[in-house]
């Protein structure tokens, strides 16, 4: 381990240094699948896009220019320590609040009924995506620093869930629930993880069912969808369209496929297929032998990203790959269930895949992260600030001018972030 | 972690593999329901997804092209535009269908209600209007209406209008044949695909499969006619015009190769336009050639002959005791135009002699005249693609009654066809086969392959080679000087031909009709190496009646123009000029001949003159009548104001009517002649007219032409 050249970029000190490589298994496996992505994004819009923008190439083009920045994206986050992102957890966690908000407030463009993006030049933001990965740095930064406190109420479990709360209202506003369940899902996941008590965890749940439930039948949009759910085919022709036809997607692809690009339903049957069903298109161009890779391609995305959790430096580490490979997990799965009938139809993509430059971006940042979680850290200097996080053992300590400043900083991004925190929850 | 304590640490390593379980379980159901969708039940998925998009459309392939036989155009099939509407699109769209329909209704004038129930439909595809002018179809485009689209659809097209149009035929706007050839070879030229299973969008549009992009499929077969455009389109025109000038009622001319049995032309009168074949009345489209038959006449007793001589019952150069001009047959009288006394067979054909037709079938007896009729292939049709060819009429021999034996050897008491008059005169032509029509000479496939190739095919011999070369060197005095068709010769070319001038049966008095006629020629060219068989039948002309007058010059001018067009020399030096002289000869002889026959007519001066071809029907009650006032009118409506009052007409010249005898008012017996004189509407007296003198013709009376019995 200490033979191990040390990388070039090194952890801010008191963290500990950066001894390993990224998990090459993990890269290889998410640079394949953005890869295969494209190709997917292309064999899907090529028809639609020629009929609608007189340009077959049209999204082939953009997704490839998304998949080129993204994967420079990941591997330049990549070697960027993580424990860098700490002292800055309120700028993404604020950008995203103020983005949803623009959105809510009708300045966002609308697309299929929902309000969810937000134009930039030519890209479109969709601010529920940077939600998620705020949400994800601002828990993992709040549980690592309660630590002990975790399993209290006031301290461990309520500024987390109304933060949580805010977020998830905002999405509902757009509405985009999918991304509210999302939210929420992610809380819960890593408030477990962190150990908070499961009474709380079981007692929130109880709560948020019938308010869920609620929302789902006070919305005729939503009770259609579950509609759909239960009965894809006795609502094919409104509702549970779009399920049917996904379900015949994959039914007509059989063991091994149509064959790639040949898949019929993409001629408008199937609506939406380069986005939130292109694992339909999967399911009939390459059968349930592709389906089954690419549930493999996931599954080892989960594996390696729990590994890295399981093996992170510090609590900051293993909260952030968790909250990370749930998210790409869940996401992933869901999708696959949503297009299989075995979920209501959410308005998830599918992560690396469906094309979608906000969605590839956001994916990608978080895999660079969780790649810098997964290297190999020298244990000396994990040794040395044993038993407290850095930013609250150093305190004491003071060694060089440099780290008194940078611990200034630290503990002055900690008043800021308690000091949003206290009034957010108030509010919510 | 490893800051952490030991039991934290596995606590929060036992946390995050609940998580992985967690997932690890829904990756799990994921899978399987993956295997349950693509595996279990991925026939009954595959299947539903089919049906929406696996259609069996039917096809229009694009109907293949006829053309002539050097290749040109008769009918193709060109795309235009036709209108539709997805009346879903158009709703998705935030279209109204009452104001589409009412845009539509306006601009393609169609019924706006029945336009909007289609709009206002769940469907997918609904027809505005099929096959619109590229200009309309600009225009609605223009309008960019929600949900309507258009598609290019085959039109058939007729490039050269009436042009052989009752051989072609029409097709409907679905591109189904529904008259001549175009019904008789549908499937062929429909192509042989009629559904096939296309993949289409969920717009509707037919996304091309494989089966689509097959040559075979998407077109059907193109079929090269032997017809002749040029010869077809003189044909067509000399018909007209043969027509018109002897205000007839219709008629029709056939040209065909004797030799192959390629049918050149086939031509009828009136004509339609098959680019609008409603504008015309059905019996304008009629294919007369193929459909009509007609009691043939004169024009049969070459066949007469031939076969006798075949048989051995005459001798070329026998006398036949023609009963100076009157035969009595049961309780009826054959009469001959010209009383003779002895003819040879020669003659009998030159001058169209009735009863030595009828004295030649004699010889053969009822059995043998009838096994020679049908060996000429009278009494079945003829085998050409085309619907609704007609059989012709001979009854077998044993159902003949005493009179039909004698009449049906000079062609009364059966009828025949254009078709096949033309067709048996190709016997003679060609040295004594019955060859099998052609008219369809190669069929190819979308891909230019050859499917089907006509080649000539002999029927049966007929007659002796020989027998066939007499007969037609005996037909070459027909239109030689005092033959019957003077008007068929063609200068330089030497030609065979017999004339037939039939009284037409009268349904209404059961006998046959007074002034109604079936003028006809039928001949070949050149006698010596024939090249053309030309048939011309004119039906009921008014200003004159006689084959030779009628329906000669109309062959006289298509045998012309076609040879011509043939390239066929006129003279090929010192043969030629020996058959030039040896026809000199020949027509001498015929000239003595006839004079002696003028004399010996003279002498039987109470003898009422005969025509070519005898009435034998029963006389009209007798009564009286007012002669009706005729000046003015056509020679028609004279003939009609006059058989009104069951009076005859005797013409002289053409045009209207200047004047006539007796005068209008006389009270005549009914039956009586009525003489009218014709002139050109703007002249003044009348100059001796050409169809006057033709009228006249070596073979009748120097007064009128006037209608025996």
């Amino acid at each position: 381990m200490t033979q191990t050249p040390r990388p070039r970029e090194s952890a801010p000190r008191g963290y500990p240094a950066v001894v390993g490589p990224a998990d090459p298994v993990l890269t290889a496996v998410v640079v394949a699948l953005v890869a295969f992505g494209v190709v997917m994004v292309f064999s899907a819009s090529a028809v639609f896009a020629s009929r609608t923008y007189d340009d077959p190439f049209r999204f082939l083009f953009r997704q490839t220019a998304f998949a080129v920045v993204g994967l420079v994206l990941m591997l330049g986050i990549a070697r960027v320590d993580y424990h860098r992102y700490r002292p800055l957890t309120y700028v993404p966690l604020g950008g995203a609040v103020v983005l949803l908000l623009a959105v809510v407030l009708g300045f966002g463009r609308t697309a299929g009924g929902a309000s969810r993006w937000i134009q930039l030049g030519p890209i479109n933001i969709q601010p529920a995506e940077i939600a998620k990965l705020a949400l994800i740095l601002w828990l993992a930064y709040s549980l690592s620093k309660k630590r002990e406190s975790i399993r209290s109420f006031q301290i461990g479990f309520l500024p987390h869930v109304l933060m949580a709360g805010i977020l998830a209202l905002l999405c509902l506003k757009q509405p985009d629930f999918g991304s509210a369940v999302m939210i929420t899902l992610l809380t819960f996941v890593l408030l477990f993880t962190a150990g908070a008590r499961l009474g709380y965890l079981l007692g929130a749940v109880l709560v948020a069912l019938p308010i869920a439930y609620l929302l789902v039948v006070g919305n005729e949009y939503r009770m259609n969808r579950i509609r759909a759910f239960l009965a894809p085919f006795e609502h094919r022709h409104d509702v549970g369209y779009q399920v049917a036809e996904s379900l015949m997607s994959f039914g007509a692809g059989g063991v091994t496929g149509v064959g790639l690009g040949d898949s019929r339903q993409k001629l408008f049957y199937l609506p939406e297929a380069h986005t939130d069903f292109i694992s339909a298109i999967v399911g009939e161009e390459l059968g349930f032998v592709g389906v089954a890779m690419l549930i493999a391609a996931f599954v080892l995305v989960v594996w390696r990203g729990l590994r890295a959790a399981a093996g992170a430096a510090d609590d900051y580490g293993t909260y952030l790959a968790v909250g990370i490979t749930m998210f790409l997990g869940l996401q992933s799965f869901t999708n696959l269930a949503v297009a299989m009938g075995l979920l209501p139809t959410k308005g998830l993509v599918l992560p690396f895949i469906s094309y979608g430059g906000s969605s590839l971006l956001v994916n990608c940042a978080a895999v660079g992260i969780l790649l810098n979680v997964s290297r190999a850290r020298s244990t000396q200097e994990a040794d040395e600030a044993a038993g407290d996080p850095p930013a609250d053992s150093n305190d004491e300590t003071g060694r060089r001018t440099r780290r008194r400043r940078s611990k200034q900083n630290r503990r002055r991004a900690k008043g800021v972030g308690v000091g949003v925190v206290a009034p957010g929850g108030s509010v919510g | 972690m490893k800051n952490l304590a030991p039991r934290r640490r596995r606590w929060m390593r036992a946390r995050i593999g609940v998580l992985a379980l967690l997932l690890l379980g829904g990756a799990g159901a994921v899978g399987h329901r993956a295997w349950e969708l693509q595996v279990d039940r991925a026939p009954a998925l595959r299947e539903m997804a089919e049906e929406q998009y696996l259609r069996r459309i039917r096809l229009a392939p694009k109907r293949g092209s006829i053309y002539d036989r050097h290749g040109a155009e008769l009918a193709v099939s060109v795309d235009v535009d036709s209108v539709w509407a997805n009346p879903r699109e158009l709703r998705r769209e935030g279209g109204d269908p009452r104001a589409v329909a009412a845009q539509l209704a306006q601009l393609l004038s169609v019924d706006r209600e029945r336009i909007e129930a289609r709009l206002s439909s769940d469907r997918y595809f609904v027809w505005i209007k099929r096959r619109i002018s590229p200009r309309l179809a600009a225009e609605v485009r223009r309008r960019e209406l929600p949900g309507v689209h258009f598609d290019p659809e085959p039109r058939r097209f007729y490039p050269n209008g009436p042009l052989a149009s009752h051989v072609l035929g029409f097709a409907n706007i679905d591109g189904e044949g529904i008259e001549g050839l175009e019904l008789a070879l549908d499937e062929r030229l429909r192509g042989s695909v009629r559904a096939v299973p296309a993949i289409r969008d969920r717009r509707g549009r037919v996304v091309f499969s494989q089966q689509l992009l097959d040559d075979r499929a998407a077109q059907g077969d193109d079929v090269m006619l032997t017809l002749d455009r040029t010869i077809q389109r003189i044909a067509e025109r000399e018909l007209a015009l043969a027509v018109q000038t002897f205000e007839a009622r219709a008629g029709s001319v056939v040209v065909m190769d004797p030799h192959s049995g390629e049918m050149l032309a086939i031509a009828n009168y009136p004509t339609f336009d098959p680019n609008q074949p409603g504008a015309s009345p059905a019996s304008h489209r009629r294919n007369r050639a193929v459909t009509d038959r007609f009691e043939p006449g004169s024009t049969v007793k070459p066949f007469t002959v031939a076969a006798a001589l075949a048989a051995g019952t005459i001798g070329p150069e026998q006398l036949i005791d023609c009963m100076n001009g009157a035969m009595e047959v049961d309780e009826y009288t054959i009469h001959d135009t010209t009383p003779h006394d002895h003819l040879t067979p020669a003659q009998i054909l030159a001058l169209s002699s009735n009863i030595g037709a009828a004295k030649i079938g004699g010889t053969l007896g009822r059995r043998g005249l009838y096994r020679a009729f049908r060996r000429f292939g009278f009494g079945e049709a003829t085998g050409l693609p085309l619907p609704g060819e007609a059989d012709g009429i001979l009854r077998h021999f044993e159902r003949w009654y005493e009179m039909d034996a004698a009449t049906i050897a000079f062609g009364q008491g059966m009828s025949v066809t254009s078709v096949q008059l033309a067709s048996a005169m190709s016997v003679l032509a060609n040295g004594g086969k019955l060859v099998e029509p052609i008219l369809v000479r190669r069929v190819t496939d979308g891909s230019g392959h050859v499917i089907d190739e006509a080649a000539p095919r002999v029927r049966r011999r007929v007659v002796p080679e020989r027998v066939a070369r007499l007969v037609a060197d005996m037909l070459t005095a027909v239109t030689g000087p005092g033959g019957t068709a003077e008007e068929a010769a063609i200068d330089g070319y030497l030609v065979a031909g017999k004339t037939g001038t039939a009284q037409k049966a009268d349904y209404v008095t059961g006998g046959y009709s007074d002034d109604r006629w079936l003028a006809s020629f039928v001949g070949f060219v050149p006698a010596d190496h024939p090249r053309l068989v030309i048939s011309v039948v004119i039906d009921e002309p008014v200003i004159a009646h006689y084959g030779g007058v009628v329906a000669g010059p109309v062959f006289r001018r298509v045998g012309e123009q076609a040879l011509r067009h043939l390239g066929v020399p006129a003279s090929d030096g010192g043969d030629a000029l020996a058959r030039q002289q040896r026809e000199h000869e020949r027509r001498r002889r015929l000239a003595r001949r006839l004079e002696r026959a003028q004399r010996r007519a003279e002498a039987a001066s109470g003898a009422a003159a005969r025509d070519a071809v005898a009435g034998v029907a029963p006389q009209p009650g007798e009564d009286e009548a007012s002669v009706p006032e005729l000046r003015g009118k056509t020679a028609r409506a004279a003939l009609a104001a006059l058989r009104e009052r069951g009076l005859r007409m005797v013409l002289e010249g053409s045009g209207l009517v200047r004047s006539q005898r007796p005068e209008p008012g006389t009270i005549v017996p009914r039956g009586e002649r009525v003489r009218v004189e014709l002139s050109p509407a703007s002249e003044g007296p009348p100059a001796p007219e050409r169809a006057t003198t033709l009228a006249l013709g070596p073979m009748a009376e120097p007064s009128s032409t006037e209608v025996a019995r």
